[in-house]
Protein backbone atom coordinates (compact mmCIF):
# COMPACT_ATOMS: atom_id res chain seq x y z
CA UNK A 1 0.00 0.00 0.00
CA UNK A 2 0.83 3.76 -0.35
CA UNK A 3 0.03 5.71 2.57
CA UNK A 4 -0.72 9.19 1.18
CA UNK A 5 -0.97 12.24 3.52
CA UNK A 6 -2.80 15.70 3.29
CA UNK A 7 -2.05 18.67 5.29
CA UNK A 8 -3.35 22.02 6.09
CA UNK A 9 -4.59 23.63 3.10
CA UNK A 10 -4.56 20.64 1.11
CA UNK A 11 -6.49 18.53 3.67
CA UNK A 12 -9.60 20.67 4.08
CA UNK A 13 -9.75 20.71 0.10
CA UNK A 14 -9.20 16.86 -0.16
CA UNK A 15 -11.93 16.59 3.23
CA UNK A 16 -9.06 14.33 4.74
CA UNK A 17 -5.88 14.16 5.91
CA UNK A 18 -4.68 10.01 4.97
CA UNK A 19 -5.50 7.38 2.86
CA UNK A 20 -4.26 4.31 1.55
CA UNK A 21 -3.87 3.54 -2.70
CA UNK A 22 -3.19 -0.16 -3.47
CA UNK A 23 0.27 -0.23 -4.84
CA UNK A 24 1.43 -1.53 -8.39
CA UNK A 25 4.62 -2.65 -9.41
CA UNK A 26 5.20 0.12 -11.92
CA UNK A 27 3.65 3.07 -10.42
CA UNK A 28 4.61 6.57 -10.69
CA UNK A 29 4.11 9.77 -8.19
CA UNK A 30 2.28 10.96 -11.60
CA UNK A 31 0.17 7.89 -11.54
CA UNK A 32 -0.79 8.62 -7.68
CA UNK A 33 -1.42 12.39 -8.63
CA UNK A 34 -3.41 11.59 -11.66
CA UNK A 35 -5.73 8.89 -9.56
CA UNK A 36 -6.28 11.37 -6.58
CA UNK A 37 -6.50 14.48 -9.02
CA UNK A 38 -9.40 12.87 -10.61
CA UNK A 39 -11.24 12.07 -7.36
CA UNK A 40 -10.82 15.72 -5.90
CA UNK A 41 -10.82 18.42 -8.84
CA UNK A 42 -9.13 21.51 -8.03
CA UNK A 43 -7.28 20.35 -5.05
CA UNK A 44 -3.90 19.77 -6.12
CA UNK A 45 -3.46 23.19 -7.98
CA UNK A 46 -2.74 24.64 -4.17
CA UNK A 47 -0.16 21.54 -3.95
CA UNK A 48 3.75 23.53 -3.93
CA UNK A 49 5.88 20.45 -2.43
CA UNK A 50 5.86 17.00 -2.90
CA UNK A 51 7.36 14.27 -0.29
CA UNK A 52 8.12 10.77 -0.69
CA UNK A 53 9.11 9.45 2.87
CA UNK A 54 9.85 12.91 4.31
CA UNK A 55 12.14 14.34 1.47
CA UNK A 56 10.88 16.77 -1.06
CA UNK A 57 10.92 15.15 -4.45
CA UNK A 58 10.16 17.05 -7.78
CA UNK A 59 10.70 13.99 -10.53
CA UNK A 60 6.96 13.18 -11.34
CA UNK A 61 7.98 10.26 -12.95
CA UNK A 62 9.78 8.50 -9.60
CA UNK A 63 9.11 5.13 -9.01
CA UNK A 64 7.32 4.11 -6.10
CA UNK A 65 7.82 1.40 -3.80
CA UNK A 66 5.16 -0.87 -1.65
CA UNK A 67 4.91 1.31 1.60
CA UNK A 68 6.30 4.34 0.04
CA UNK A 69 4.46 7.60 2.14
CA UNK A 70 3.38 10.26 0.37
CA UNK A 71 2.61 14.10 1.11
CA UNK A 72 0.95 16.65 -0.49
CA UNK A 73 1.47 20.25 1.07
CA UNK A 74 1.19 23.66 -0.11
CA UNK A 75 3.37 26.71 0.60
CA UNK A 76 4.81 26.93 4.07
CA UNK A 77 3.61 29.11 6.28
CA UNK A 78 5.12 28.77 10.13
CA UNK A 79 6.88 30.83 12.51
CA UNK B 1 18.12 19.71 28.99
CA UNK B 2 15.59 19.64 26.41
CA UNK B 3 16.76 19.10 22.79
CA UNK B 4 17.48 21.99 21.08
CA UNK B 5 15.24 21.88 17.73
CA UNK B 6 11.63 20.79 19.26
CA UNK B 7 7.90 21.12 17.82
CA UNK B 8 5.92 21.16 20.96
CA UNK B 9 2.21 21.96 21.79
CA UNK B 10 3.21 23.48 25.37
CA UNK B 11 4.97 27.05 25.43
CA UNK B 12 8.39 27.54 26.54
CA UNK B 13 10.78 29.77 28.24
CA UNK B 14 13.22 32.28 26.75
CA UNK B 15 15.38 32.28 29.76
CA UNK B 16 15.77 28.53 30.02
CA UNK B 17 16.52 28.50 25.85
CA UNK B 18 19.33 30.61 26.28
CA UNK B 19 20.18 29.33 29.69
CA UNK B 20 20.65 26.00 27.63
CA UNK B 21 22.18 28.08 24.90
CA UNK B 22 24.44 29.64 27.23
CA UNK B 23 25.70 26.01 29.09
CA UNK B 24 27.08 24.69 25.40
CA UNK B 25 29.97 26.69 25.68
CA UNK B 26 31.77 29.74 27.77
CA UNK B 27 33.52 31.37 24.15
CA UNK B 28 29.79 32.38 23.47
CA UNK B 29 30.46 36.28 23.28
CA UNK B 30 27.48 37.35 21.34
CA UNK B 31 23.70 35.59 21.21
CA UNK B 32 20.70 37.15 18.88
CA UNK B 33 17.15 35.63 19.50
CA UNK B 34 13.85 36.34 17.22
CA UNK B 35 10.60 35.67 19.07
CA UNK B 36 7.49 34.90 16.70
CA UNK B 37 3.91 35.62 18.26
CA UNK B 38 1.10 35.75 17.99
CA UNK B 39 -1.10 38.49 16.30
CA UNK B 40 -4.61 39.37 17.09
CA UNK B 41 -5.17 41.29 13.95
CA UNK B 42 -4.32 40.49 10.68
CA UNK B 43 -5.61 41.45 6.73
CA UNK B 44 -7.94 43.68 8.76
CA UNK B 45 -9.41 41.43 10.70
CA UNK B 46 -9.57 40.78 14.49
CA UNK B 47 -8.06 37.14 14.36
CA UNK B 48 -9.31 35.33 18.02
CA UNK B 49 -7.04 32.25 17.69
CA UNK B 50 -4.20 31.10 15.07
CA UNK B 51 -4.34 27.13 15.17
CA UNK B 52 -0.97 25.47 13.18
CA UNK B 53 -0.90 22.22 11.62
CA UNK B 54 2.84 20.62 10.79
CA UNK B 55 4.03 17.25 9.18
CA UNK B 56 5.80 16.23 12.58
CA UNK B 57 8.52 14.14 11.43
CA UNK B 58 9.37 16.37 7.94
CA UNK B 59 9.41 19.85 10.40
CA UNK B 60 11.47 18.11 12.93
CA UNK B 61 14.19 16.76 10.64
CA UNK B 62 14.40 20.08 8.35
CA UNK B 63 14.33 22.31 11.49
CA UNK B 64 17.30 20.06 12.61
CA UNK B 65 18.89 20.27 9.41
CA UNK B 66 18.54 24.10 9.29
CA UNK B 67 20.32 24.21 12.81
CA UNK B 68 23.42 21.93 11.33
CA UNK B 69 23.54 24.28 8.70
CA UNK B 70 23.57 27.54 10.68
CA UNK B 71 26.14 26.05 12.83
CA UNK B 72 28.70 25.47 10.32
CA UNK B 73 27.73 28.08 8.06
CA UNK B 74 28.04 31.40 10.39
CA UNK B 75 30.44 29.52 12.70
CA UNK B 76 28.25 28.82 15.46
CA UNK B 77 28.78 27.88 18.99
CA UNK B 78 25.50 26.42 19.26
CA UNK B 79 21.90 26.91 18.33
CA UNK B 80 18.45 26.10 19.08
CA UNK B 81 14.86 26.65 17.58
CA UNK B 82 11.45 25.98 18.96
CA UNK B 83 7.92 26.27 17.57
CA UNK B 84 4.86 25.53 18.78
CA UNK B 85 1.51 24.01 17.41
CA UNK B 86 -1.65 23.12 18.08
CA UNK B 87 -3.83 26.92 19.18
CA UNK B 88 -2.27 30.12 20.40
CA UNK B 89 -4.20 33.32 21.30
CA UNK B 90 -3.05 36.52 20.46
CA UNK B 91 0.20 37.83 22.10
CA UNK B 92 1.17 34.06 22.66
CA UNK B 93 4.80 32.70 21.48
CA UNK B 94 4.67 30.52 18.41
CA UNK B 95 8.48 30.43 17.17
CA UNK B 96 11.99 30.77 19.22
CA UNK B 97 15.09 30.79 17.53
CA UNK B 98 18.75 31.55 19.29
CA UNK B 99 21.72 31.47 17.97
CA UNK B 100 24.99 31.41 19.68
CA UNK B 101 28.76 33.17 18.20
CA UNK B 102 32.12 34.30 19.57
CA UNK B 103 30.83 37.77 17.77
CA UNK B 104 27.75 39.46 17.64
CA UNK B 105 27.52 39.65 14.09
CA UNK B 106 27.60 36.00 13.41
CA UNK B 107 24.94 35.31 15.48
CA UNK B 108 22.56 38.52 14.66
CA UNK B 109 22.94 36.91 10.91
CA UNK B 110 22.27 33.29 11.66
CA UNK B 111 19.40 34.44 13.56
CA UNK B 112 17.96 36.04 10.76
CA UNK B 113 18.94 33.25 8.39
CA UNK B 114 17.44 30.74 10.20
CA UNK B 115 13.94 32.47 10.89
CA UNK B 116 13.84 33.32 7.14
CA UNK B 117 14.62 29.90 5.99
CA UNK B 118 12.53 27.61 8.33
CA UNK B 119 9.73 29.87 6.46
CA UNK B 120 10.26 28.68 3.02
CA UNK B 121 11.76 24.91 4.26
CA UNK B 122 9.97 23.84 7.47
CA UNK B 123 6.37 22.28 6.63
CA UNK B 124 4.53 23.93 9.17
CA UNK B 125 0.88 26.14 8.43
CA UNK B 126 -1.07 28.36 10.39
CA UNK B 127 -4.59 29.14 9.87
CA UNK B 128 -6.07 32.44 11.88
CA UNK B 129 -9.93 32.08 13.41
CA UNK B 130 -11.31 35.03 13.40
CA UNK B 131 -15.21 36.00 13.72
CA UNK B 132 -15.58 35.96 10.23
CA UNK B 133 -14.57 32.84 10.13
CA UNK B 134 -11.36 31.03 9.51
CA UNK B 135 -8.79 31.03 6.98
CA UNK B 136 -4.53 29.50 6.21
CA UNK B 137 -1.95 32.31 5.97
CA UNK B 138 -0.41 33.35 2.63
CA UNK B 139 3.50 33.01 3.07
CA UNK B 140 4.61 36.47 4.00
CA UNK B 141 8.00 37.56 2.51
Amino acid sequence: MIRVLFFGPVADRVQMRETQIEFACGMTLHDVIAHLGAQHPGAFSIVSFIAVNQNQVHNKQMLLHDNDEIAFMAKFSGG
Amino acid sequence: MSEPVRIQEADFSQDEEIKALKASSKRMGGIATFLGCARDFSEGREVSEISFDAYGPMALAEMNRLRSEAIAKFILMDARIVHRIGTVQGGDNIVFIAAGAEHRAPALEACRWMIDELKQRVPIWKKEITPQGESWVTPHP
